[in-house]
């Protein structure tokens, strides 16, 4: 048989996924790019006239990005430590029974099995001003009831709904973690007179705390880009108060037309994510190399 | 005096008595072994002493002090386990550390104690790295160590040697019992292994369902088995158990004679027999034989067999070296 040289067959191998990417990811980065540089609408996608940046400094000076953006960072951060802070507690708390029954852990998933989009709607209709269940019964039994979908209130109420939803994935990992730290471990803590309290800061937080890292970046991307909720539940809600940049991103795109615009916010979201992830990897590497020296 | 004591200590798991009401005395500075099949309740009855599990029955004392409601932690005992159950996120300086940071020592006294345990296991190379980092034998050492840094009552060790290779094993035993001399510490040790037993122990505790079968030196239980149990269980290849019609001639339900006891006479012998399988090992050799009346009889004689399978031969036991049963396997003395 004729054997091919190392290198070759190095990049023989890598065909398949370099072909996966050009197909999957460069095409559409490549349209992408050119519809950010352009002047655009649906009347010209055939025919994009190139701009330069004029669309990244149009959509740097919109005050609605901005606070798009920051509704994004702060729904994003807020609901990953919430879902992540209960998901632990959770999980540790409720250990036992989750162990001895383990049919439990099917209803503490069931909020996860509703799409977002449902759930959205679903609130919509119990928080509804003259039609909701839940003001109705507030104000039959105390006098008053808030506006939960009101510019005040709208931020909280989806917050409270995002966590809802959310905190039994975070609660999953943290109880996959838990339960795989061996009985052994706890038992030699327990010898050497910890305590309770010792034991989970000491050695099963920090044992747990790959784990943590995990759930609390795929909770940040996943409240950070939340789309389907908010929209179903508020829109953009209570005078633009609960603007996703998904939403941003969507209504520019969909509802103005601005399709260079919209694609250029959506290219700078990508390359703030992009410089995110490679800080996060070269502070790794950093850490690694001091340990290894160290 | 003894060190620790067990008083009628039971355990019961919801329907099933795992380990009867049982007395047991260990003296300060011993090896003790239990030792027992799987499922005897060896290691339960480790965890009882070291508080890891409540007893449910009886009571449990340490240098004349009832510790029986007492948490693990404040019984002031070691625990080397299987798993060596080293804390896989801290550095093998951390993981010795850690017992001295909870019992509140002060970092300079903590870091003279690492220090010095150290230097007695030679692991100073390893004090930074992390348990993943170690081989098997290496773990094992660091679980040693951070038993030993405490300098507590005792240790317990539970099957520690089970996940080293044979090898690693037999230098690790020795190990342990320079170890034992060096600090005269109080250890119990618990295994299934016989041979582990027998070249470890001050005394060993022959365990079987929870219940103790006899407490006795190496020698004793070798030479003076209470029952047939401990016959069987205690050497390697274990004892030849006769019953019926051989056993009745000497006035035994059951008798039992060792494979280092049993001569092979070329003529008459007691017992004609059929030889069938031989194994060689070089400096002794098992034969296998098959016997007329006594059934199947293990011949354990030093150097090569000088017989063939096939052979007829017979087979005599020394003198003095038959062990009686009864019917109920209780040694006849």
């Amino acid at each position: 048989m004729r054997t091919i040289p190392q290198q070759r067959e190095g990049r023989l191998l890598l065909v398949p996924l370099v072909t996966f990417l050009l197909v999957f990811l460069s095409f559409p980065a490549l349209v992408d790019i050119v519809y950010a540089l352009s002047d655009v609408t649906f009347q010209t996608m055939r025919a994009p006239e190139l701009v330069g940046l004029r669309n990244f400094g149009t959509v740097l000076a919109d005050p609605e990005f901005w606070s798009a953006c920051w509704f994004s960072l702060r729904f994003g951060g807020l609901t990953a430590f919430i879902e992540c802070a209960l998901g632990l507690a959770l999980a540790i708390f409720l250990s036992p029974i989750v162990c001895r029954y383990g049919w439990t852990i099917a209803i503490l998933m069931l909020p996860m099995m509703v799409a977002p989009s449902m759930v959205g709607l679903m609130y919509r209709l119990v928080l509804h001003e003259f039609a909701g269940p839940l003001p109705y019964y507030l104000t039959l039994w105390s006098g008053t009831s808030p506006a939960f979908l009101d510019a005040g209130h709208a931020f909280w109420t989806l917050v409270v709904v995002e966590v809802l939803q959310w905190t039994p994935f975070a609660f999953l990992l943290f109880h996959v973690a838990y339960i795989s730290i061996s009985s052994e471990i706890r038992e030699a803590a327990a010898m050497d007179k910890a305590g309770a309290w010792r034991i989970l800061w000491r050695i099963e937080l920090p044992m747990m705390k790959a784990t943590i890292a995990i759930a609390l970046g795929i909770r940040f991307i996943d409240g950070f880009r939340v789309f389907d909720n908010v929209f179903t539940l508020t829109g953009a809600g209570a005078g633009g108060s609960t603007t996703s940049l998904s939403i941003y991103i969507y209504q520019s795109f969909f509802k103005g037309g601005q399709i260079g615009q919209a694609v250029a916010a959506s290219a700078l979201l990508f390359f703030t994510s992009l410089i995110v992830l490679y800080a996060g990897g070269m502070l790794k590497s950093y850490r690694e190399r001091r340990r290894v020296a160290a | 005096m003894a060190q620790i004591k067990l008083d009628g200590t039971s355990k019961v798991f919801g329907d099933i008595t795992v380990i009867p009401p049982l007395d047991l005395e260990i003296g300060k500075g011993e090896f003790v072994v239990f030792v027992g099949p799987s499922g005897s309740g060896k290691s339960t009855l480790l965890r009882l002493i070291a508080g890891l599990e409540q007893v449910s029955g009886g009571r449990i004392y340490i240098e004349g002090r009832d510790i029986t409601t007492t948490p693990c932690g404040d019984r002031g005992l070691a625990m080397v386990f299987q798993s060596y159950a080293l804390y896989p996120h801290m550095t093998v300086r951390q993981n010795m550390a850690f017992p001295l940071e909870m019992a509140g020592e002060a970092k300079a006294s903590i870091n003279r104690s690492i220090e010095e345990t150290a230097h007695v296991l030679d692991i100073t190379r390893f004090l930074d790295r992390r348990p993943a980092q170690l081989s098997g034998g290496q773990r094992q050492r660091v679980a040693i160590g951070r038993a030993i840094v405490r300098n507590p009552t005792a240790f317990l060790f539970d099957e520690p040697l089970s996940n080293l290779d044979a090898a690693l094993r037999s230098s690790t035993r020795l190990e342990i019992m320079k170890l034992h001399q060096q600090l005269g510490a109080t250890m119990i040790y618990v295994t299934h292994d016989q041979v582990e037993a027998m070249t470890m122990a001050d005394r060993i505790v022959v365990l079987n369902h929870g219940k103790i079968e006899q407490v006795g030196t190496p020698q004793e239980l070798y030479e003076r088995p209470a029952n047939l149990f401990v016959a069987e269980f205690i050497g390697a290849p274990r004892m030849n158990r006769i019953e019926g019609e051989a056993a009745a001639a000497l006035g035994a339900g059951t008798i039992g004679v060792r494979p280092e006891h049993i001569r092979i006479v070329q003529e008459s012998g007691l017992w004609q027999a059929t030889v069938e399988v031989i194994e060689n090992l070089g400096a002794e050799s098992h034969v296998h034989t098959r016997s007329d009346v006594a059934g199947p009889l293990v011949v354990r004689m030093s150097g090569s067999p000088g017989v063939k399978i096939g052979d007829r031969i017979g087979l005599s036991p020394a003198d003095g070296f038959v062990h009686r049963f009864d019917r109920h396997g209780m040694a006849l003395r």
